[in-house]
């Protein structure tokens, strides 16, 4: 039972990790917690299944257009929903992003909702089921995997090594600094919140065919991938992805083990026991408190 | 303090002289010489929207089709929506909000189960008649109350057909998977009992969360216990999650769906793994799948009346209800009460929609109209129905 | 004299008017009308802890249940009358509230949002699992309310009225204390008021008590007028609900969160009217609120309308 528990624990870990990232990517260079990103991503695959499924496009076509769909909502949640608000308190960014993924559910529901209940997306390969060594893996799952690691991979580069990466982490630190040395923090805003609506497209297209695409996809997923995130310290895109990994592997030994009544709240017990002993989470840094 | 204390008296006095207008007697309400009005109640938005606005759409097709030959004995049928959220306290503003203040003639609705229990004291207090559409706890229409009528297959019915169809397939080993929330239990707590008085302990209970992505702890745990059949008390999501992640693990007991599994083809669909449903069966609420060719005439109507929208299990269950609606009110005749709906409702008899598997019947004693669970498996790409029993609960 | 429009004047006419309503209104406007004053109690508990004390935590909704579920079961589980479990749920939703600011003495920001996001969650979990106390997830009846030769309806409502305007006038006077003073400076920088003798984990606590006490206090008159106890109105949309109330009425302000309560209880029927675009037109709205009135509503009406000064302000902007 363990190998397969710790297997399912690991693809589950990535649909969690892969949805962290999107926020992380916006976290990494705003400080703030993008709570539409779950519609962002429940829109992104219903765009997919339009153009692919119903529009009778290509896979890729579908995937491409998806993401710069998602990626054009991304900088007008950026503009609407971010940039009237930097002067305001923490919890009215978050209810602004709130307020706009009620919007992005009801008009998704009102204009798909009809379709069905869960609906369908065919897999990037429609193969059987693979054996590796006695273990069973559905291919769209390893596909999901491999996409959260090198999406990972992907945006490391991209922080470390290119100068608009480097750029985003000095608006991150520092944005009046960052001003002062010519860079032009509202591009770089705006860049993020394109690229993490792209990422959430992009991943609720690799979901789509594990997860069904419904108007309430996101919700749900919005929270565990939230605590994921925090987990891992919410500015390290490692750090979601350990953190997506470390619940699913808790969800499904915990459901495994004990009793499956215990699959979706083992999470949240575990992070409770971890808050309380050690307020960092796993790899946060020690708080530094600014005077 | 003197204009406090007039003021004062003006509210006692108002308080007290008020002849609150709300319950002064009118002629029936909801009904004028050319409209009906029927208020409809359930989810319009969130997730419970499925057993909300899709069922009160396909409702609507049925009104605006006999609306268009004349309506009923003269007037035509108007269908008011007011959304519950599937949440206890909207519910129950929804219903007063129907009854008060839209004065409607009567309700057809009623879609989560825990929203509709907590409607219906008020619905009850208002003697107005309400025939349900969704809602399959059996709370929502016991203890019977004279206006409150049911057309949705009652949970206990169903667990009791899911258990009893297990047994006479052979097995000696049942399972249950099941969801937690109030949809879930209401059939859960039923099935339990059934259970008992079978003198049957299931060999396995396990859960499974509504949007869960992965079942691998489930499909392990039910195959260490070895049943021969699993009952299966899961949304279409969780459903096609769990025998997607059966077949992967090669666990292949009988495993037994029910109403919320009745699409077939949309469910193999969305299992996606070749021969996954070669041992599943289902119940069905509704003779027909939306593929079927006598729902054709139904799929245009729909899709004319709500473009982008596609007939779904859930219109179908609207569109089989309504016609119980219609019937009842054709024989309320002209003069048209709510007393007379009452009564027609608790004597329909053997009436035949050509959508349910059987037919509709309610005695005064017996609200719960719809008593038969038609069994359905697939076979190859067309879907049979092996056979409809009644239970009555 | 108290200015024309100025608060006093405002409130005592709503008062008045609140107080004759039954007479006037039909019983579906009586109903609303109590939800609105639950929820005004539920604002501005929550004010106190998120406005004032400046703490970010999601544990509301879950209070809000617990003063729900306690009330219920100790009326169906042991047959107490409501007036006495009613005050007993109170304390115990108070004790939850001092258990949880236990873990928040040493958490801040998306910490401490993160464990109350989990307490939040452990508490519907336990709501639908625990069925031998709670009934699980189709909930359970609740005896209904009588008051004599008084309909329940109307019963219910001036009781909800009386205790809404009690709880509201000791916020008002708590803010006005040195506590709310207090609660102020902790928001306000953690490291200034270390220094200037201020307890913090004294404070946060009361804050997080006081904000379970109203939590409860609201539960049980929630359990009251649904008859009904179940999981579904305690979860994180309900969170997201009783933020609104707080934040489009005024972060920081008692009047603020008594008018943030009403107009969202008050939109959310007259959005009835979209049907199935609510979620649309609330989401819009709720956004609109935010971005062109980030100081709450009751910033409009303390810039024109004199007599709503408040002697403290909403927290400044981040530099």
């Amino acid at each position: 039972m363990l190998p397969y528990l710790v297997v399912s624990g690991l693809t589950t870990g990535s649909l969690y990790a892969l949805v962290a990232m999107g926020l992380v990517i916006v976290y990494k260079a705003t400080t703030v917690v993008n709570f539409a990103h779950g519609e962002l991503f429940m829109v992104g695959g219903f765009l997919a299944y339009t153009f692919h499924v119903l529009l009778k496009l290509g896979y890729v076509v579908s995937l491409v257009l998806a993401v710069v769909a998602a990626l054009l909502l991304g900088l007008v949640t950026e503009r609407v929903a971010y940039r009237p608000l930097t002067r305001a308190p923490a919890i009215s960014l978050v209810l602004a992003a709130v307020g706009f993924s009620f919007v992005l559910k009801g008009a998704a529901r009102q204009i798909w909702g009809g379709l069905g209940d869960y609906i369908p997306f065919p897999p990037l390969v429609a193969t059987p089921a693979i054996t590796l060594g006695g273990l069973i893996l559905v291919p769209q799952q390893l596909v999901v995997l491999a996409g959260a690691l090198i999406c990972m991979g992907l945006f490391m580069v991209f922080f470390t090594s290119t100068r608009a990466g480097k750029m985003l982490q000095a608006t991150a630190e520092n944005a009046k600094a960052a001003r002062l040395a010519g860079i032009r923090v509202d591009r770089v805003y705006a860049f993020t919140w394109a690229a993490g609506a792209a990422t959430g497209a992009a991943a609720a297209v690799l979901m789509a065919p594990l997860t069904f695409v419904y108007p309430d996809v996101g919700s749900p997923l919005l929270v565990k991938a939230f605590a994921a995130a925090v987990l891992g310290g919410f500015g390290s895109l490692p750090g979601a992805v350990l953190g997506g990994f470390s619940i699913g592997l808790i969800e499904n030994l915990a459901g495994g083990y004990i009793h499956t009544s215990f699959t979706d709240i083992s999470a949240f017990l575990v992070i409770m026991v971890v808050l309380v002993v050690r307020p960092t989470g796993f790899f946060g840094p020690r708080a530094v408190r600014r005077i | 303090m003197r204009t406090l204390r007039i003021a004062l008296t003006i509210v006692v006095a108002l308080l007290v002289a008020s002849p609150a207008r709300h319950l002064m007697a009118q002629s029936t309400p909801g009904v004028t010489a050319d409209e009906i009005k029927i208020g409809a109640l359930g989810a319009l938005t969130g997730p419970g929207y499925l057993y909300g606005r899709l069922v009160m759409n396909g409702a609507e097709v049925v009104y605006n089709e006999v609306n268009k030959a004349g309506g009923v004995n003269g007037r035509k049928i108007t269908l008011v929506r007011e959304d519950d959220r599937c949440d206890a306290a909207t519910a129950i503003a929804a219903a007063k909000k129907l009854i008060f203040q839209h004065r409607v003639f009567m309700l057809h609705g009623g879609g989560c189960s825990n929203a509709s229990i907590a409607a219906r004291p008020e619905i009850e207090k208002a003697n107005i008649p309400w025939v349900v559409f969704a809602s399959v706890a059996d709370e929502v229409t016991l203890p019977t109350a004279p206006y409150i009528f049911s057309t949705a297959l009652a949970a206990s019915i169903e667990s009791a057909a899911q258990l009893e169809f297990a047994l006479q397939q052979g097995a000696k080993r049942v399972a249950v998977i099941s969801m937690r929330d109030a949809w879930g239990r209401a059939r859960y707590n039923p099935l339990m009992e059934t259970f008992k008085r079978k003198g049957v302990t299931p060999v396995a209970d396990e859960e499974m969360s509504p949007d869960a992505n992965d079942a691998t702890p489930q499909v392990l745990r039910l195959r260490q216990a070895n049943p021969d059949a699993v009952l299966i008390v899961l949304y279409p999501k969780a459903a096609a999650v769990y025998m997607r992640d059966a077949a992967k693990l090669t666990f292949k007991p009988i495993q037994i769906g029910q109403t919320a599994l009745g699409d077939l083809l949309a469910f193999r669909e969305q299992v996606a793994i070749p021969n996954a449903l070669e041992r599943f069966y289902t119940i069905s609420h509704v003779r027909y799948t939306p593929d079927d060719p006598e729902m054709e005439r139904w799929r245009g109507l729909l899709e004319k009346y709500f473009p982008g929208d596609r007939l779904s299990v859930y219109n179908i269950m609207g569109i089989a209800s309504a016609n119980v609606v219609v019937e009842v009110l054709k024989r309320a005749g002209r003069d048209l009460t709510r007393e007379r709906v009452r009564d027609e409702l608790a004597k329909l008899k053997d009436f035949n929609t050509n959508i349910y598997p059987g037919v509709i019947s309610c005695t005064p004693t017996d609200h719960q109209c719809h008593k038969t669970p038609a069994f359905m498996q697939l076979a190859g790409d067309k879907v049979k129905t092996i056979g409809v029993t009644t239970v009555t609960r | 004299m108290a200015p024309l429009a100025g608060r006093r004047n405002v409130f005592g006419l709503a008062a008045l008017a609140l107080a004759a309503l039954p007479a006037l209104a039909n019983p579906y406007i009586l109903y609303v009308t109590n939800i609105a004053l639950i929820y005004v109690i539920l604002a501005v508990g929550l004010n106190l802890l998120l406005g004032y004390a400046g703490q970010f935590a999601f544990a509301n909704a879950a209070l809000f249940g617990i003063g729900a579920y306690a009330t219920g079961l100790l009326q169906v589980k042991l047959g107490l009358s409501f007036w006495i479990a009613f005050p007993v749920a109170v304390l115990f939703t108070t004790l939850v509230g001092v258990v949880v600011a236990l873990p928040a003495l040493r958490l801040s920001g998306l910490y401490l949002a993160l464990v109350t996001l989990a307490f939040a969650q452990f508490t519907q979990w336990l709501m639908l699992n625990w069925e031998r106390v709670t009934f699980g997830a189709g909930g359970f009846r609740v005896p209904a309310l009588t008051f004599g030769p008084v309909a329940p309806a109307l019963g219910l409502y001036y009781v909800t009225l009386l205790l809404a305007g009690l709880l509201v006038a000791v916020a008002w006077n708590t803010v006005r204390s040195g506590i709310g003073r207090a609660l102020v400076a902790v928001r306000d920088s953690e490291v200034a008021a270390e220094a200037l003798a201020v307890d913090l984990a004294r404070y946060k606590t009361i804050a997080f008590s006081l904000s379970a006490l109203y939590a409860g206090v609201a539960g049980g008159l929630y359990s009251a007028i649904l008859s009904f106890v179940a999981p579904e109105g305690f979860d994180l949309f309900q969170m997201v609900v009783q933020f609104s109330m707080v934040v489009v009425g005024g972060l920081g302000s008692v009047w603020g969160s008594v008018l943030g309560a009403g107009l969202l209880v008050g939109l959310q029927e007259a959005l009835r009217a979209f049907k199935g675009a609510q979620e649309i037109a609330f989401g819009l709205l709720l956004m609109a609120c935010i971005i062109f009135l980030p100081d709450g509503l009751i910033s409009l009406v303390k810039r024109r309308v004199p007599g709503w000064e408040e002697p403290l302000r909403a927290p400044d902007p981040p530099a």
